[in-house]
């Protein structure tokens, strides 16, 4: 028996199949949903704007420049300055390294997180899932932001602490969904098979399940994105998220910018138009995406 | 039917006694208490141990965890929140008057949401994949991703350039002056209602393509009936369950969710009110909103399950 050899090379096979039959896919996806290849180019663009934010960026986005304060838009200040001075595009620019960091970081834990709670409660079944979705359900009745506000209460509002406090609220959402998947797919005849040939729970949920429940993990992750970004605007406008001086879109649109919204209203326009911009792209692609997966899961 | 609903009202209590421990506990968790903040907020405030120990005690926060619990939950189960540890008034009293407020705004964006997302929604799925549909979707994906303080702040920037004119920003009651309170009201209430149409018009729309799959559309089509007859009779009846169910939960979101939004405004809300109570530590008004919110919440999601009981019988016999 050459077991082993088979293995390989049926997993070559795929190996080669698969990188054709990705790009295919890509192709597939860009023609037949125009919209969710533009969300999709716009993501590609934002996460390529944070990472080479410091070579892009005209100016240091925390250089006071009283020279500047409040300057409107021009050739020096691309979308003017704020009332410190500091060029807002400079500061958008940087800020989309807090939104992203914030939005998949939180998006991908509370997915994760919520994930392996739903496959776990319906593996178990019986009591241990009754008491988790009781759990959920607790959860779910809080506000969304009313949690994430006691979250950042007790935590403390650092950036690490920022991303657990939106994570909290995501996780039970998530789980509600992947434990109506993953219901079916204990009753599979592999997952019999697994625990017939004596794997342990942890590894059969792990190994045998969670990659089942993908199209509404991935599903769950893209709607996360956008919310995220959301909810962290939402928090540092309140003056409860990131902190000055920190480059931050909510944070840009608290206190002088509404102040002075009418003598300098690019300080107001052009953060908003940012945060919209993100969570409109990540929505785009989230949407297509989903339909593309699943299109029984409904648009919520 | 009756053993279903009773089992399913009972379910109601454990959650929302599942919310108000975990609330309790959590705001024991927040560093500081409602003495501290009253007292300790001015730079080098000479009050001495012995004083902020009398005010602890005098609103029973020296008591064993367990004990204060007990008390409030008794409270609560009669109908009786407290009063306030910041202000020293009845909570029902201070959250009766912003109650009124959010009311009011979230009934509002309500209706605008209404009559925004029935239309779109409808208007979306029956010409699915073309123009129609993918400006409706993108007019609702925009209306999820803008910030509703955001577009406030928006609103509130335009009037100011074009009309040089500010909405309102002292409340009028609807019962003194309805005009004055309209004026004011009504723009919040479209800044979050457009973001609460969208969730709507989705919803719509998608439950509408569903719908519109299903054998008896076929069928009344094929006897030749007037589509638009089809549509009102047949498929929007039909259609209407999911849509509906999402419009509750907002509303109950809405009541108690409109944080930011109410800041821009200026609107001496609920959501104000929160932030406030937990900016100060007052436990007591704090648990009493999170109750509030969470009750209003698991009512919706009781009164959508009776609903679809009652309209679909093999819920109702399971």
């Amino acid at each position: 028996m050459s077991t082993a050899t088979d293995i390989a090379s049926v997993d070559t096979v795929t190996a080669a199949d698969r990188g054709r039959r990705w790009s295919a896919v890509v192709a597939d996806f860009c023609r037949r949903r125009p919209l969710g290849a533009i969300g999709a180019g716009v993501v590609v663009l934002m996460i390529v704007v944070a990472l080479t934010a410091p070579g892009i960026a005209p100016y240091d986005p925390l250089n006071i420049d009283f020279a500047a304060m409040l300057a409107p838009p021009d050739a020096a200040h691309w979308l003017g300055t704020d009332a410190y001075g500091r060029d807002v595009l400079s500061r958008i620019i940087y800020g989309s390294q807090t939104a992203l960091i914030v939005g998949f970081g939180a998006a991908f834990i509370g997915a994760t997180a919520g994930a392996v709670l739903g496959v776990g409660s319906a593996y178990f079944g019986g009591r241990t899932d009754l008491v988790v979705q009781r759990f959920m359900d607790i959860f779910i009745s809080f506000p969304l932001i009313i949690l994430a506000l006691a979250m950042v209460a007790i935590l403390g509002n650092t950036l690490p602490n920022l991303i657990i406090a939106i994570t909290v609220p995501m996780i039970p959402r998530c789980s509600l969904v992947i434990r109506s998947s993953a219901l079916s797919i204990r009753e599979m005849p592999y997952v019999d098979a697994a625990r017939a040939a004596g794997y342990g729970h942890a590894r059969i949920i792990l190994r045998h399940m969670l990659p089942n429940v993908m199209a509404p993990y991935l599903i769950m992750l893209t709607s996360f994105l956008g919310q995220a970004i959301l909810l962290e605007a939402s928090l540092s406008f309140l003056g409860l998220g990131v902190q000055e001086p920190t480059a931050a879109w909510g944070l840009m649109l608290r206190g002088a910018a509404v102040e002075f919204a009418e003598t300098a209203p690019w300080m107001a326009l052009f953060p908003g138009l940012a945060i919209s911009l993100a969570v409109f792209a990540f929505n785009l692609f989230g949407d297509s995406l989903r339909d593309a997966l699943d299109p029984k899961l409904r648009t919520g | 039917m009756w053993r279903y609903l009773i089992n399913r009202f009972l379910l109601m209590i454990p959650t929302l006694l599942g919310v108000a421990i975990i609330i309790f506990l959590l705001l024991r968790v927040i560093p500081g208490d409602v003495v501290e903040a009253k007292f300790m907020s001015g730079e080098g405030s000479g009050v001495s141990n012995e004083v902020l120990a009398a005010e602890r005690a005098r609103l029973g926060l020296d008591k064993p965890v367990w004990e204060q619990f007990a008390i409030w939950i008794w409270g609560v189960a009669r109908f009786d929140f407290g009063i306030s540890m910041w202000t020293g008034g009845p909570i029902s009293e201070e959250i009766a008057l912003r109650f009124a407020l959010s009311l009011q705004v979230a009934l509002m964006a309500t209706i605008v949401a209404t009559l925004l997302a029935l239309p779109l929604g409808v208007i979306a799925a029956l010409k699915q994949d073309t123009w129609v549909d993918y400006a409706v979707r993108v007019f609702s994906i925009a209306g999820l991703a803008m910030p509703s303080f955001w577009l406030g702040i928006l609103m509130i920037l335009g009037f100011l350039i074009f009309f040089k004119w500010v909405p309102p920003m002292v409340y009028t009651p609807f019962w003194i002056d309805p005009w004055q309170n309209m004026v004011q009201l009504v723009w919040p209430a479209l800044a979050v209602g457009y973001r609460y149409s969208a969730v709507a018009t989705r919803m719509t729309r998608s439950s509408m393509l569903e719908v519109l799959r299903e054998d008896y559309i076929r069928t009344a089509r094929a006897k030749g009936l007037w589509l638009k007859l089809i549509l009102v009779r047949h498929a929007l009846k039909n259609a209407m369950l999911p849509v509906v169910t999402v419009i509750g939960l907002e509303f109950a979101f809405l009541l108690g969710g409109l944080v930011v939004t109410e800041q821009v405004f200026n609107l001496n809300g609920l959501g104000l009110l929160f932030v406030q109570a937990i900016t100060r530590r007052d436990y007591t008004l704090t648990q009493a909103l999170v109750l509030l919110v969470a009750a209003a919440f698991i009512f919706v999601n009781f009164a959508m399950d009776v609903m679809y009981a009652w309209l679909d019988p093999r819920i109702r016999f399971r």
